[in-house]
């Protein structure tokens, strides 16, 4: 005999059709029913007219079907009340139920008895019944239809999930109660509007229906066929219980004054089956309207055809009486408001107190307002009952609030009563082994009962778990029990490895973060599915509220950074981490982490910091009581731009023009050259105080006598060919203009030839040269080279990064006959300028300045052996060969999408403020330095973050991919992703000594007959961030100019670098990634990046074949015919995977 | 001219001298050192070596190179070269070559 269960596995099931109608058309009379009192109760008919009964279950069977529904749809104790006879439920339900059985076994073929279970006339959420009441009414119900043999309960045109759940539960305990197991099939009834009655949306039905471990879970009755498609779908998607589908017979309509339902048995068959087909649907049947006549049309309509499984996919979910909440949240983590909580609100408690309700449903809705994605709400109060208050919260905010609910009391009968009275799929908050496991399995009786996911706090018999192996010893536990034995979907359990307070300083705690943080990623790692939460906000407690905010704040960013999915806390109170000023932050996360040393402890860093209150602000007003000139002269020195244009204004009147300029603002901007000179002012400020300078000769220039010669002399400045870095040189530029000299800027990319064309054209005091890359500096001493050709004796001044004094005073000077000289900084281009207008000013020849190198003062003594030799494949022997290649996750290239949080992640803002943005200790105490960086650069830098974030002034994108490769001597030959052409060849130099390394050698050689992989990545800020610099630039905004270019700049590599730890992470070679990210910026993995332009491959040329294999134009990114990328803010690299590849130089 | 002192470069065993008090990313520039800069600047760590011999030879470490070297928690034999210069002789190892 072939199971119901098993039936549905092979075909669809075919039920019946309604039942009322049939009963209808006999038109029964008071005496059918057995007296006035009792007319209408349809469930006596069994007894009083089994005959009927009988006849429509057979016309049902000779229709087609394979089962019928038992006349018993309104038979429980509280609608047999309304007639008086509650107290025969359990025996009418054996009656109908032996009737059907009855019926079916007449069949040859094996026909199915269906117990039908219907809504009822009260409703559970609503108040309208008490839930011991109407638990009593089902469980006789449930009990009758079981003893009389029906083959599985169908709890139907459901439209209340509280009386859904209470339902099973009803007919799980009569099946135990009787040792009966039966299938047990809920169908729901979706309106037009397209949720339940009270306004459950369907996946909120399917998360609560689910959780509770039922076989089948369909709709019926509601609406006909074509209304039934947009619900069934999403059953079809993501249920994984059978599903079933018992429509009317179309939506009724109004006929000479009745209501019909208008579908004939051919059509109506023809859209059910025609679901079934779509839906790949388990069990069709009829509603209201539908006849034995309707069953034999979809008998004939179904045919014989076998089912098509699905595979659905549920998002693991908790749900309220209206939505279900994925509980993996897309950015995590999943909110669980924290304020519904007399525990951790004094409003909570008060309003509680008060029996407040309504208030108490504000606070609530309030948290939904402010963005939480789940309650949690505990009314423990000592001295008043935990349980009633629970109830008469929970049945008020269950209908007004339409988040699912997190459940926390410590106490077993206040979750069960709490999980009855919420009608979706809660959250227990929680179970935990502190007095062994009997609680915690009290407790998941009720999750599986009630259908409920559950928290699991990392206490054992020993207290609270500190340590990250501690708790992850815990988590393996609650595992073990929760999904192990009692079954729970791993996603159905949340585990919470707890947070003590960093606030009390106690040696003990210290590392309480750091050891919660890891336990996170260990329990994710270790437990797949398995999720985790942290009540975020016990980090802090103890501290006060803004400094509570910053750690809070940081706690959550590194947790979910862990792996956190679920965090507690007030949203409201949530602060954005890139608007955290990098002082705090700094403090904040050094807490966190522990990073205590000599002489600093970061708690009392982050409380001084928020002494008093909020961080302080600098207040700088000049005093108006000092002289005017006096006043310009601070004004310059403090960078005020607006209040000098006053002060100058006023200076007009009684000082010459060109003394203003000459005498007092170029005597301020001394003043700074020299405070930046002595490390006592930082670069940006000296930019501020060049925009001041710059405002005020303006405002002074339409004064100044026409014939007077304002300039103290002329220096043409240009970065050199090939060489698109501009910084530098601006910032000469600035600096010259604004302490008196033209600048003629040529700009970037200059051959020595427009160079000597401008000298030629405007005459000069010297030709100042600017260039970043390594490269540059061979062109300058190639430019050198040409002038000196050219007789050419004019002071050149030289400066840029990859320069160095020694190779400019020896290398440099040496192949020019005139002055060369090495600029370290702009001030150090001014000294120079001031030198040589000097010796010019007083008739002298500047020529004199040239510096007469001798034999250079550093020597080799002895280089050990000859260099590494090359193997036969012409690939340095210092490599080790043969490791085993990493797998990529796909073949190709493609577009990654990251978001600006993903870039800022990654910056490397050490590098920002100290190199970018040239912060300094310079003669400066450290307590002086510290200030400087705590006071200025970091909120300079907390304040460009969020004007970026806000303004959106950077759009990045970029392209990476995977791409065959071999190595064949100094090239790598890179094929195409299906190997079957070279698609580009790479030449990559050689070292020419020493180790003799070529980037070549990292990957399998070509006669190795083995195929390497090679990683590439193209990364862009977009075009917006390039224009701005630009734009800043020209309109003399010096300061923003020089901070956002070097942070655009920073966050560049940034960008790189997290796509760099995506590409480690898919290849399976993240295992050495270093733990921090300060040691990730200093090659703290296996493997290495390199880019084009840098000391491994210097030539910027290798960038035109990484655009070309990358598609660069497709996201916006072009090359220069300099070989340079264009936006400004690109990068592209080629990524090695192999251990021993490392930075080195040509 | 002063006190001319020798600066050794491992792995590749190289062997300088210079006057004291130059900067040893002068030294292994001439020399040709298989010693790789980034920035020059104490912020990219590139140029990261440990000192095998003669640490007291090397001036001590500026504010850049300490905090760089602390936010790494790197040990106190470890310097970047492009931040010091050699007093006496001193054997260097350059950290890049190998993870």
């Amino acid at each position: 005999m072939t199971s119901l269960s098993a039936l549905l596995l092979e075909r669809t099931l075919l039920l019946d059709g309604g039942m009322g109608t049939q009963i209808m058309a006999r038109r029964p009379t008071v005496d059918d029913f057995g007296g006035p009192a009792l007319e209408g109760c349809m469930e006596l008919l069994n007894e009083r007219r089994p005959e009927w009964i009988r006849d429509i279950h057979a016309a049902y069977l000779d229709a087609g079907a394979d089962a019928v529904e038992t006349n018993t749809f309104g038979a429980n104790r509280v609608v047999l009340g309304e007639f008086g006879i509650p107290d025969r439920a359990e025996e009418l339900n054996e009656t109908a139920a032996r009737l059907a059985r009855e019926v079916a076994a007449s069949y040859d073929r094996r026909r199915y008895v269906i117990g039908s279970v219907g809504p009822g006339t009260k409703l559970l959420t609503l108040g309208h019944i008490g839930y011991e009441e109407l638990y009593a009414s089902y469980l006789a119900q449930m009990r009758g239809l079981l003893k009389g043999g029906v083959d599985a309960v169908l709890i139907e045109t459901s439209q209340d999930l509280g009386q859904m759940k209470l339902a099973v539960r009803a007919a799980r305990e009569a099946m135990a109660a009787l040792a009966l197991m039966r299938p047990l099939w809920v169908q729901a009834t979706v309106e037009t509007t397209g949720t339940l009655l009270l306004g459950t949306e369907i996946q909120s039905v399917i998360t609560t229906l689910e959780a509770l471990g039922i076989d089948v879970l369909g709709l019926n009755c509601g609406t006909g066929p074509d209304e039934m498609r947009a619900p069934l779908a999403a059953l079809a998607e993501t249920s994984p219980c059978r599903i079933s589908c018992l429509p009317n017979a179309g939506l009724p309509v109004n006929r000479d004054g009745a209501l019909v339902y208008p579908l004939e048995p051919e059509a109506f068959a023809a859209k059910v089956a025609g679901l079934a087909k779509a839906f790949n649907l388990n069990i069709v049947g009829g509603c209201c309207g539908t006849t034995p006549d309707h069953i034999r049309a979809l008998a004939g309509a179904l045919g014989s055809s076998g089912i098509t499984h699905r595979t659905p996919v549920l998002d693991r979910s908790v749900s309220s009486l209206y939505l279900s909440t994925p509980l993996r949240q897309e950015p995590r983590p999943l909110i669980v408001g924290e304020r519904t909580n007399a525990n951790g609100s004094r409003k909570f408690r008060d309003l509680l107190a008060q029996d407040d309700y309504d208030a108490l449903v504000e606070v609530a809705k309030d948290q939904q307002r402010e963005g939480a994605h789940m309650l949690d709400v505990c009314v423990a109060y000592v001295g008043r009952d935990e349980a009633a208050d629970m109830e008469a919260f929970l049945k008020r905010a269950v209908t007004q609030v339409s988040l699912p609910l997190m459940i926390d009391s410590t106490e077993v009968a206040v979750i069960e009563r709490a999980l009855r009275t919420a009608p979706g799929k809660c959250v227990v908050n929680s179970i935990n082994f502190e007095d062994g496991d009997a609680r915690a399995r009290r407790v998941l009786d009720l999750c599986r009962t009630y259908g409920a996911a559950v928290v699991g706090l990392t206490i054992d018999e020993g207290g609270m778990a500190k340590t990250s192996g501690e708790k992850a010893a815990v988590a393996k536990r609650l595992v073990d029990l929760a999904v192990g034995e009692y079954g729970l979907d791993p996603s159905d359990l949340i585990i919470d490895p707890l947070t003590f307070t960093l606030g009390s300083g106690e040696e003990g705690f210290r590392r309480s973060a750091l050891e919660t943080l890891e336990a996170i990623s260990a329990i994710k790692a270790a437990h797949p599915g398995v999720l985790t939460m942290l009540g975020v906000s016990n980090v802090s407690f103890g501290l006060a509220p803004a400094a509570r905010h910053v750690l809070n704040a940081l706690m959550l960013y590194h947790a979910v950074k862990a792996g956190l999915d679920l965090a507690i806390f007030n949203s409201a109170k949530v602060i954005p981490v890139a608007g955290i000023p990098a002082g705090q932050r700094e403090a904040a996360e050094d807490l966190i982490f522990d990073r205590r040393r000599e002489g600093y402890d970061p708690l009392k860093a982050l409380m001084a910091l928020f002494a008093g209150g909020a961080p302080r602000q600098e207040a700088a007003a000049t005093d108006p009581d000092l002289p005017v000139a006096e006043r310009l002269r601070r004004d310059i020195i403090q960078g005020a731009k607006r209040q000098i244009l006053a002060d100058v204004d006023e200076a007009l009147a009684t000082i010459p023009p060109l003394e203003i300029i000459n005498g007092i603002l170029l005597e301020g901007m001394r003043v700074v050259g020299e405070r930046f000179g002595a490390g006592e002012m930082q670069l940006p400020f000296v930019l501020e105080s060049a925009e001041a300078m710059k405002a005020a000769v303006k405002r002074i220039e339409p004064h100044i006598p026409k014939e007077s010669a304002t300039t103290r002399g002329r220096i043409i400045l240009a970065t050199v060919k090939g060489d698109v870095h501009d910084i530098g040189k601006n910032l000469v530029d600035i600096i010259l203009s604004n302490n008196g000299y033209e600048v003629v800027n040529l700009g970037i990319k200059q051959p020595v030839e427009a160079v000597l064309a401008a000298l030629e054209k405007h005459g000069a005091d010297a030709i100042g040269l600017s260039g970043l890359l390594v490269k540059s500096t061979a062109v300058m001493r190639d430019d050198l080279n040409c002038m000196a050709e050219k007789g050419l004796d004019i002071p050149v001044i030289l400066g840029g990064a990859a320069l160095t004094r020694d190779y400019v005073e020896e290398q440099c000077q040496a192949v020019y006959p005139g002055p060369v000289l090495y600029a370290e900084d702009a001030f150090e281009g001014l000294r120079h300028m001031d030198r040589i207008t000097g010796i010019r000013k007083e008739g002298g020849d500047p020529a004199s300045l040239a510096s007469r190198p001798g034999a250079s003062a550093i020597t080799v003594i002895s280089r050990a052996g000859a260099a590494v030799p090359l193997t036969p494949e012409g690939q340095s022997s210092w490599v080790r060969r043969g490791l085993e290649t990493p797998e990529p996750p796909f073949l190709g290239v493609r577009e990654v999408q990251a978001s600006l949080e993903d870039v800022f992640g990654f910056l490397d803002t050490f590098t920002v403020i100290r190199n970018r943005w040239s912060f300094t200790q310079g003669r400066l105490s450290d307590e002086a330095f510290d200030a400087v960086l705590s006071e200025k650069a970091e909120p300079l830098l907390a304040a460009w973050k969020a004007r970026i974030l806000a303004e959106d002034l950077l759009v990045p994108r970029a392209r990476y991919g995977y791409l065959p490769v071999q190595a064949r001597g100094d090239e790598l030959l890179v094929y195409r992703p299906d190997r079957s052409a070279v698609a580009a060849v790479l030449p990559l130099p050689r070292q020419e000594t020493g180790r003799r390394l070529s980037i070549a050698d990292f990957f399998h050689p070509e006669a190795s007959g083995q195929f390497d992989i090679l990683p590439l990545q193209l990364v862009t800020l977009g075009q917006k961030a390039a224009d701005l610099a630009q734009a800043l630039y020209r309109d003399d905004k010096y300061m923003d100019y020089f901070l956002f270019h070097g942070l655009a700049t920073e966050l560049t590599e940034a960008f790189a670098e997290f796509l760099h730890a995506r590409i480690r992470r898919e290849l399976g070679i993240h295992g050495k990634d270093a733990p921090t990210l300060r040691q990730i910026f200093s090659q703290g993995y296996q493997g290495s990046r390199y880019s084009f332009g840098y000391p491994a491959c210097p030539d910027l040329e290798g960038n035109r074949i990484l655009l070309d294999l990358l598609d660069g134009g497709s996201i916006g990114v072009h090359i220069s015919d300099q070989a340079q990328m264009d936006p400004e803010y690109s990068t592209s690299a080629l990524v090695a995977w192999h251990p021993q590849a490392r930075y080195f130089s040509i | 001219m002063g006190e001319r002192v020798k600066v050794r470069f491992l792995p590749e065993d190289l062997l300088a001298e210079c006057p004291a008090g130059t900067p040893l990313q002068a030294v292994a520039d001439a020399a040709g050192a298989d010693l790789t800069f980034g920035c020059r600047t104490g912020s990219c760590g590139t140029c990261r070596v440990r000192v095998l011999r003669g640490l007291e030879h090397c001036s001590a470490p500026g504010r850049e190179e300490r905090d760089y070297l602390r936010g790494l928690e790197a040990p106190p034999d470890q310097r970047l070269a492009c931040q010091f210069t050699v007093q006496g002789d001193v054997e260097i190892e350059y950290l890049g070559a190998d993870l």
